[in-house]
C-alpha cells in the first residue's frame, strides 16, 4: 500500500469515527438505539485503525497487544468523557484515560513520567475535580449538560485536524519500515537483561540528570509558577463575592431544573 | 512492536476528542476536562518522539506539561467555584454578558 492509499483509508476511518461521535453527543431526549449505533461505529473505526497499524508495518507481539488494548481504552474513555451527561461519570472516565495513557507511556519506556502522571493526575487533579463537581452540584440535570453547541461543526473541525495528521501517518509508515531509528532493537525490548537502548537503561536517573543539568532554570521557573498558583488559588478562594441570586437559596422541592436568569 | 505512527494516531485522536468536547459542551467543568484530555494527547506525543530520538528531553517536557496542567486545574477550578457562587450556574451560554 502506498502512503496515499493509507491516507485514504485513514480518512474513511476518521469519518466513521466522527459519525459515531456525532451520534453519541448528549441530547435532551437520548435514544438508546442511537447511542448504541454511535458507540458501534466508533468501535468499528477504532478497530479498523488498530488493524491498519498491525497490517501495515508490524508483527503482532506482546507490545502490540498491550498497545491496542490500552489505546482502545484511552480513546473510548475519552469519547465517553465528552459524551456523558453527568459530570461525575465524566471525571471517572477521565481517570481511566489517565491510567491508560500512563500505561502507553510505560510502553514507550517513560516509567518516571508514567508514575508522575498517575500520582499528579489520578491522585491530585482528579480528586480536585471530584470535589468541585460535588461543590457545584445543581439540582436535577442541568440544561447545560444535555444541550450541545454546534456538534456537527466541531466534529468537522477535528476531522480536518485528523485528516492533516493522516497523510503524515501514511508517510511515516514508509519511513519507519525503510530506515527504522528505534525499531531496530524491537526484539530486545522485552528481554529484561538486554538494555533496549543505551540511554534508557535507567529512565529515572536519565530524566533526573537531564532535568537538573540542562533544564535547571526551567525547573526553578516551574517551582515559582506552582508557588504563584498556590497563592493565587488561596486568594481566589478567600474572596467574598456578592451573589447575584435574589433571596435565599432555592429549595430543591418544586425548583428542580430552575434556570437562573441571565445577568 | 508499534512504532511512531500508532502513538501519533492515538495522541492525535485524544487531542481531537478533547477539541470536540471543548467546542460542544456547555458545562464549564466538562470543558476543563476536555482541555486535560488534549494535554494527555500532547503528553503521549512528547513521549513517543522522546523514544524515537532516544533522548529524555521529551519526557522532561512532559513533566513541565504536568506542572502546567496542575496549575491550570488549581486556578481554573478555583475560578469555577467563585463563578458558581456568584451566578449559580456553570452554563457557558448564560455567561454572555460580553457578547452584547
Amino acid at each position: 500500500m502506498t502512503p496515499t492509499v493509507i491516507a485514504y483509508i485513514l480518512y474513511a476511518i476518521f469519518a466513521l469515527g466522527g459519525v459515531g461521535l456525532f451520534l453519541c453527543v448528549p441530547r435532551e431526549h437520548p435514544r438508546r438505539l442511537v447511542l448504541l449505533a454511535g458507540a458501534g461505529l466508533g468501535g468499528i473505526a477504532l478497530l479498523g485503525l488498530l488493524t491498519l497499524i498491525a497490517v501495515k508495518h508490524y508483527v503482532p507481539d506482546g507490545h502490540y497487544v498491550l498497545f491496542c488494548f490500552f489505546a482502545a481504552i484511552a480513546v473510548g474513555a475519552a469519547g465517553r468523557v465528552i459524551t456523558h451527561p453527568v459530570p461525575v461519570y465524566s471525571a471517572v472516565y477521565f481517570g481511566l484515560v489517565i491510567l491508560s495513557v500512563a500505561v502507553l507511556a510505560v510502553l514507550q519506556l517513560a516509567e518516571f513520567l508514567a508514575i508522575a502522571l498517575i500520582i499528579v493526575y489520578a491522585g491530585a487533579v482528579l480528586v480536585m475535580y471530584a470535589f468541585v463537581i460535588m461543590l457545584v452540584r445543581q439540582q436535577g440535570t442541568s440544561v447545560a449538560d444535555v444541550r450541545t453547541r454546534e456538534p456537527l461543526l466541531a466534529i468537522a473541525a477535528s476531522f480536518m485536524l485528523m485528516g492533516a495528521v493522516a497523510g503524515q501517518i501514511g508517510k511515516l509508515g514508509e519511513l519507519t519500515t525503510v530506515a527504522p531509528p528505534v525499531v531496530a532493537e524491537s526484539t530486545a525490548v522485552h528481554v529484561p537483561d538486554a538494555p533496549a537502548e543505551p540511554g534508557h537503561t535507567d529512565n529515572t536517573l536519565n530524566v533526573g540528570r537531564r532535568m537538573f543539568s540542562k533544564y535547571v532554570v526551567a525547573i526553578e521557573l516551574a517551582g515559582i509558577l506552582l508557588l504563584v498558583a498556590m497563592i493565587g488559588a488561596i486568594a481566589i478562594a478567600r474572596k467574598r463575592v456578592p451573589t447575584e441570586r435574589s433571596g435565599p437559596l432555592p429549595s430543591p422541592i418544586g425548583q428542580v431544573g430552575r434556570r437562573v436568569p441571565p445577568y | 512492536m508499534v512504532g511512531l505512527a500508532g502513538y501519533i494516531a492515538v495522541s492525535a485522536l485524544l487531542f481531537a476528542i478533547g477539541m470536540v468536547g471543548f467546542l460542544t459542551r456547555r458545562n464549564l467543568i466538562i470543558m476543563f476536562l476536555s482541555t486535560e484530555i488534549m494535554l494527555q494527547g500532547v503528553l503521549l506525543n512528547l513521549v513517543a518522539f522522546s523514544r524515537l530520538h532516544g533522548q529524555v528531553d521529551g519526557q522532561v517536557f512532559g513533566l513541565f506539561v504536568i506542572v502546567a496542567a496542575a496549575v491550570e486545574a488549581a486556578i481554573g477550578l478555583g475560578l469555577i467555584v467563585l463563578l458558581f457562587r456568584r451566578r449559580g450556574s456553570l452554563d457557558t451560554e448564560e455567561l454572555a454578558t460580553m457578547s452584547g
